[in-house]
């Protein structure tokens, strides 16, 4: 509370009237679209038929978790796209990290210069991929020609498995700079003063590592991963570029399905139901990560 | 004691050791770095040589991996045939309308959370029952214990958290109703809607904190002297805390600059974006048509290398809260 001639003008709507403008928004533009479209999610609205719906009760969702094989795949796509990627994410950011915290000059440079790919679009990161992978002109199969390691052109997009592991690929070049910030920052965060301690216990290095800096790096690693766990599910715009889902369907996403159903079906309703069953999956998935957690540090302590 | 006493002794081999060890250590660890630059940058290398090659060169074999003979053709080429100049501007038009709307809208909430505090204010049970509401939608437990983890558990940072696990598909299915129904596909007040707003939370968040370090004796000066509250702020306020604005700023035009699934549904053949524009080349298969193509994802990625150099001190908290991706 100010006291003095500041708190006597003050007058009691201005904060209000200050902050009005961008809950207004937020209310008119996420709010009410969310709300409209769980109501939606319980109708069979779709314009590809016409503009009239009718009340459909769960059949949407009934739908979605049970009949649909294209959406429960898509579940299962992502979540062989999650796992590598987060493993790879965490363990590569987690190298650079600790390399960059050794270097004295040049780091700034360094660090930004790794961070670039992070500030990419996933669209463009993607067709930057796709340059690299092409078949007979791609950068990879002729620095691959060039020096003996394939003699046949190699495609990256041939079956599901291969199409997969140039997904993490891609993944992992465009977000392990996230961790690696994230981690870095942590790093530093540590007092110098603990890994002394450390030394005059005879804790020198593994033995620093393992018992002075993961354990105070577990809770930025548990953000970091969280973080990249909620982005990952929401893998659309690579998937769009990259493979478009295929082949066959083996690389669908479940935001990608839901954009299909959406725009490519206009099952309006149908799609929305979709979203709210992505919009759970992040919470269910999420708390067990949490849940997880919570177990490991009760043991721990 | 014992090991005091036999220091002495095996001090200078001990000495060599040491050194040798760091200097290896130091081999190792620019070593790797270099090799993860090389990984992290080679795309980009790849792309920007082969937006200059000359068409020939891209059958070549062995390939030609630095051009002798550089050219700017494909971007003109680009620009003409593909249209690539509308769709160029139509993305720095886009991108600097949502950032300058966002900066606009943000700025006085930012500047009210600043000043008066939540604590038991219409305004702090105002956002709770709007995140609430989000919340519900979307998942209160999970934010609200990664708010007290990490962000120091403010409602704010509540808000925020709740949105970024929002995902865009959830969003873009209503908007893509709402929007056919009033007009608002295809045209650049639609996006610059969307996009402002989805960018607010984190510009509120980013500004709560340049204006919590803001003097407010010079402010109270500015009041005692009679002038009002906005007036203080767009006067007195604004140009001190400019620099903290310019990375609010920047981080909210390389959001809307990278941002592809509102794009992609809410625009037309006029609005096109660069990010929609790019995924047009994509029909050619895997070996697809390189050199416009390559020249138009050089010009996607260029405000990325600007602002990971110019906000390297933000780059955390902008890309823990989504700055970046929209």
């Amino acid at each position: 509370m100010q006291i003095g001639p500041i708190s006597l003008t003050r007058k009691r709507w201005e904060p209000f009237a200050f902050a009005s403008p961008s809950l207004a928004l937020i209310a008119l533009v996420i709010l009410f679209p969310l709300a409209y479209s769980f109501w939606l999610s319980f109708r069979n609205f779709d314009l590809s038929v016409g503009p009239d719906s009718e009340f459909v009760g769960g059949a949407n969702y009934v739908e979605a978790l049970i009949r649909d094989s294209r959406f429960i795949n898509s579940i299962w796509n992502t979540a062989i796209i999650i796992g590598p990627s987060l493993v790879l994410e965490l363990l590569v950011g987690l190298g650079l990290a600790l390399l960059l915290s050794r270097v004295g000059r040049g780091r700034p440079i360094i660090t930004a210069l790794l961070a670039i790919p992070a500030m990419v679009s996933p669209v463009m990161a993607a067709m930057a991929w796709r340059m690299m992978f092409g078949v007979k002109y791609g950068a990879l199969n002729n620095l691959g020609r060039q020096l003996g390691v394939i003699d046949v052109y190699f495609d990256w997009f041939s079956s599901p498995f291969i199409s997969i592991v140039a997904i993490v690929l891609v993944e992992v070049w465009h977000n392990t700079a996230f961790m690696m910030l994230v981690l870095l920052a942590g790093l530093q965060s540590i007092p110098q003063e603990l890994y002394d301690a450390g030394k005059a216990d005879g804790a020198e290095g593994w033995r620093s590592f393992w018992y002075i800096t993961l354990p105070l790096l577990k809770f930025t690693m548990v953000v970091g991963l969280m973080i990249r766990l909620i982005d990952l599910t929401k893998l659309f715009g690579l998937i769009f570029v990259l493979t478009f889902g295929g082949p066959g369907g083996a690389t669908e996403t479940v935001a990608f399905s839901t954009y299909l159903a959406g725009f490519n079906d206009f099952r309006m309703s149908y799609a929305a139901a979709l979203s709210y069953v992505i919009v759970g999956g992040v919470l269910v998935l999420t708390l067990v990560f949490m849940w997880i957690q919570r177990i490991r540090e009760m043991r721990a302590a | 004691m014992a090991i005091a006493l036999e220091r002495p002794r095996v001090g200078a081999r001990s000495a060599r050791i040491l050194r040798v060890r760091r200097w290896v250590g130091l081999v190792l660890t620019w070593a790797t770095l270099i090799a993860a630059l090389i990984f992290f940058l080679g795309p980009f290398f790849w792309i920007l040589t082969t937006s200059v090659k000359a068409n020939e060169d891209y059958f070549a074999y062995p390939p030609v991996w630095v051009p002798a003979d550089a050219s700017l053709k494909h971007y003109a080429a680009l620009f003409t045939r593909s249209s690539g100049a509308r769709y160029f501007t139509n993305s720095l038009m886009i991108s600097t309308l949502s950032m300058l709307a966002a900066l606009l809208v943000s700025l006085p909430t930012a500047y009210s959370i600043a000043r008066w505090r939540f604590g038991g204010s219409f305004l702090s049970l105002v956002l709770l029952v709007l995140s609430m509401l989000a919340a519900l939608l979307v998942s209160l437990p999970t934010a609200y214990s990664i708010a007290r983890w990490r962000f120091g558990g403010s409602f704010l940072s509540l808000v925020l958290l709740v949105l970024r696990m929002l995902p865009g598909i959830a969003l873009i299915i209503p908007l893509y109703i709402m929007y056919k129904l009033l007009g608002l596909t295809n045209s650049y007040v639609g996006l610059v809607l969307v996009y402002t707003v989805l960018y607010v939370p984190f510009a509120v968040w980013l500004l709560v904190g340049f204006l919590r370090d803001f003097p407010v004796e010079i402010e109270e000066a500015a009041l005692i002297d009679g002038c009002s509250r906005l007036r203080a702020l767009v006067s007195v306020v604004v140009p001190i805390i400019a620099p903290g604005l310019a990375v609010v700023a920047l981080f909210s035009f390389i959001a809307t600059w990278n941002e592809f699934l509102f794009a992609i549904v809410l625009t037309g053949i006029e609005t096109k974006t660069m990010m929609v524009l790019v995924t047009s080349f994509t029909s050619g298969g895997t070996d697809m048509f390189y050199g416009e193509a390559s020249a138009s994802v050089v010009l996607g990625v260029l405000p990325a290398f600007i602002v990971a150099f110019m906000l390297q001190r933000f780059l955390v908290k902008g890309l823990a809260l989504g700055g970046t991706k929209g």
